[in-house]
């Protein structure tokens, strides 16, 4: 979604309407690099675009039955005390306190994260209907302040995508490598959580004395 | 199968569908589900239409005038001249019942609609103009177009250019063949001395230097639609 997106993009890659500046895009007129597109052209990337859509709004809905089935919604929702036990994460992972808080399946940050995806993902696809179906679902264009601001929006949201999936891949693999099990198999090691290990990030790949060390702080 | 048995297929199977995916741009088989993905949009597409959802250019929003973008496939801006080919005329024919050549004059007696609205290009621009002009709906009155005319051809004299539309699209009510934009005459640059203009379809559907309307049975496909653009090309 997001090359042919940008494949299409590149077609116009600005914001301004014909005849106006846009306020708010520092790279107007500048096209997204070939190796990040996908799609080959204009017209094959709409067709990917328009066919990969449906695949990640089935996806989308199953994901949210799901959760919503299974109550495990109940997991992601923000809860009172997330900004003060988001900066208690922080301060752990500074160093600036020692031991890993203990804040439930997820803390506080994780929380916010898997509360703002299936978000932003639900305006991605909304703004993605309001450019494409700018007159015949023209309320849906309006609501989002008309075709160029929603062609904004659309674009913003991909990037804030991309940034929350990057920053929650990175933070898998450096912080808990061990719920990659969960995630594909259901099944998770209470003993090897980072609370449990009082895991700061990369600190699995430290050697064993160190790991040791750390724990024992 | 339980539930974990479940999710490892399900993961194995989703990490050889991506693996698949890495050479499947240019594929026959993925452009045959693409082909499908267009025709299932297209009635998707046709069930949302309304003729009653019309475009209105944002209050604020500039007219583009001369920044408005000028598209043709001639090597040189295409004009009509008279001396070689004769006074221009509009040919509406196919499935109507009188089939009717309009001078411009005769063209300029049908009621006349203005109409500010957007102008939304396939390559994601959008641009705001007056067009002024015919609705398609009253010359398909006139010339009593047959309840078998479900599509229309949208022909032009640069060089062969035509694109085909649905009834239903070409009825709506901001379905114009323009004469006039921003308050004058049709420009060259822009489809003189008549074209197609709707906000409604995007802008390689609107048909410039237009001279024949025709009624068809069955589309008939289109200049940029036959290079792999959708057909529809709907708003």
């Amino acid at each position: 979604m997001v090359g042919s997106g940008l494949r299409i993009f590149n077609a116009y890659p600005a914001f301004a309407r014909r005849g106006e500046q846009f306020c708010c895009y520092p790279f107007e007129h500048k096209a997204i690099p070939d190796a990040l597109t996908f799609g080959g052209w204009l017209g094959g990337a709409r067709h990917w675009h328009f066919a990969m859509m449906w695949v990640l709004v089935l996806n989308g809905l199953v994901y949210l039955t799901f959760i919503y089935l299974h109550g495990e919604w109940r997991d992601l929702v923000p809860r009172r005390g997330d900004i003060r036990d988001s900066f208690a994460m922080i301060k752990f992972y500074l160093f600036v306190s020692k031991k890993h808080p203990v804040q439930g399946k997820h803390n506080a940050m994780q929380r916010s994260a898997y509360f703002f995806l299936p978000i932003l993902a639900i305006v991605q696809v909304l703004t993605g209907l309001a450019i494409w179906k700018p007159v015949q679902l023209g309320w849906l264009t309006a609501l989002f302040g008309g075709y160029v601001w929603a062609r904004y929006w659309h674009f913003m949201t991909m990037l804030a995508l991309i940034v929350l999936s990057f920053v929650h891949i990175f933070m898998v693999f450096a912080v808990d490598p061990y719920s990659l099990q969960s995630m594909i198999t259901g099944g998770y090691r209470e003993d090897l959580s980072p609370e449990a290990r009082n895991a700061r990030p990369f600190y699995h790949l430290l050697p064993r004395w160190r790991r040791r060390a750390a724990q024992g702080e | 199968m339980d539930r974990r048995k479940f999710l490892s297929a399900g993961g194995f199977s989703l990490t050889a569908a991506f693996l698949a995916a890495c050479n499947i741009e240019r594929s026959p088989r993925a452009q045959r589900l693409l082909d499908l993905a267009e025709h299932r949009n297209e009635n998707v597409e046709r069930l949302l239409f309304q003729h009653s959802s019309m475009n209105y250019a944002k209050n604020g929003a500039k007219i583009a005038g001369s920044a408005f973008p000028s598209y043709f496939i001639s090597d040189t801006v295409p004009v009509w001249d008279e001396s070689v080919r004769g006074p221009w005329a509009l040919e509406v024919s196919g499935l109507v019942k009188n089939p009717t050549k309009f001078t411009l004059e005769e063209l300029r007696r049908l009621p006349f609609r203005s109409q500010r609205v957007d102008h939304f290009c396939v390559e994601g621009w959008n641009a705001v103009a007056v067009w002024g002009g015919i609705r398609v709906s009253d010359i398909a009155r006139v010339v009593g177009a047959t309840p078998d005319a479900g599509y229309v051809d949208f022909q032009s004299f640069d060089n062969g250019y035509h694109e085909s539309w649905d009834i239903e699209s070409a009825m709506h009510p901001q379905t114009l063949v323009v004469i006039a934009m921003d308050g004058h005459m049709l420009g060259m640059a822009h489809g003189a001395p008549a074209r197609i203009h709707s906000p409604i379809k995007l802008g390689y559907k609107n048909t410039k230097y237009l001279t024949k309307i025709v009624f068809l049975p069955k589309r008939n496909g289109g200049y940029w639609s036959d290079q792999g653009y959708e057909w529809y090309g709907g708003t």
